[in-house]
């Protein structure tokens, strides 16, 4: 028994497809078509450059009214990122508005990628870390990254 | 009907669990706060007044597989008891005994099962029970 996707998920699913992100791909799983398998490359000029990070994320039955669910499924050392994959993020929370999309979202998580916000922390050891000793910190995140994110891992 | 896979759905019900159920009389929680998987979590029940179980506090270890939560979870008493649902040598709740786990809803949580043990510790067959030792463990 699959439902009927509301004309707006379908439509963006559309253009994930036809025009993806620079960096982003999402892929909906064929027995639920809320639910997606995501790639993202680490953004140049960050600790994560090089990374290939698995995430997925959920469309609840009050999208577009409420936010996507998202994860991370790579490990990340990351002040916004908790150990379980969870993101900090404002817009998937009380900044949530319909009129953003998947493709925003995800975007909005890449750009969190380029700019850590220890101030806001999800993690506070590492943040703290960030926050003591920033190069040290940024140092871990990339050694992370060629540990658990290298493309093929 | 949007069907929320099983790691958002463990996720919903750590963050419920977090806050704390209820009246706190049943608990649970990741057993490692690292786990990916969210396969693996502890939970508690605080014995029901007017019981021989009353004022004990029961460990049990749930386990929930790469089906769930369209199977229902697999659970384990850690602290020893004796209920008609759970094996004597091993603390195994046996499934066909306890009819949330016998009759499983995908709506059901681990809450679901726990407040269901709770309630057959309090059942007028059970509640007199003789029990092994408090703080014993299978």
């Amino acid at each position: 028994m699959t439902e009927v996707l509301p004309k707006r998920i379908t439509k963006e699913i559309e253009r994930l497809m036809n025009d993806p992100a620079p960096g982003i791909k999402a892929v909906p799983f064929e027995d639920n078509l809320r639910y997606f398998d995501v790639v993202m490359a680490g953004p140049t000029q960050s600790p994560f450059q090089g990374g290939e990070f698995k995430l997925e994320l959920f469309l609840p039955g009050g999208y577009p009214m409420e936010p996507p669910k998202v994860r991370f499924l790579t490990k990340i050392y990351h002040p916004n990122i908790d150990k379980l994959g969870r993101i900090c993020l404002d817009i998937l929370k009380d900044k949530w508005s319909p009129a953003l999309q998947i493709r925003t979202v995800l975007l909005s998580i890449q750009a969190l990628l380029s700019a850590p916000n220890p101030d806001d922390p999800l993690d506070n050891n590492v943040a703290q870390h960030w926050k003591d000793n920033e190069k040290d910190a940024i140092a871990t995140a990339a050694a992370w990254t060629s540990q658990y994110a290298l493309p093929g891992k | 009907m949007a069907k929320i896979p099983r790691s958002f759905r463990l996720l919903e019900e750590l963050e419920k669990g977090e806050k704390g159920i209820g009246d706190g009389s049943c608990s649970y929680g990741l057993a490692n706060g690292e786990d990916h998987s969210l396969s693996t979590w502890n939970g508690t029940i605080l014995g029901p007044p007017n019981s021989y179980h009353e004022n004990r506090i029961y460990s049990l270890m749930i386990h929930c597989d790469e089906n769930y939560p369209d199977a229902p979870p697999r659970i384990r008493f850690i602290s020893r008891i004796n209920l008609p649902c759970v094996n004597p040598e091993t603390g195994i709740v046996d499934p066909r005994k306890l009819a949330c786990l016998a009759h499983w809803k995908r709506n059901y949580t681990m809450e679901t099962v726990l407040v269901e043990l709770r309630r057959e510790m309090a059942s007028p067959s059970n509640r007199k029970l003789h029990q092994p030792p408090e703080g014993s463990t299978f």
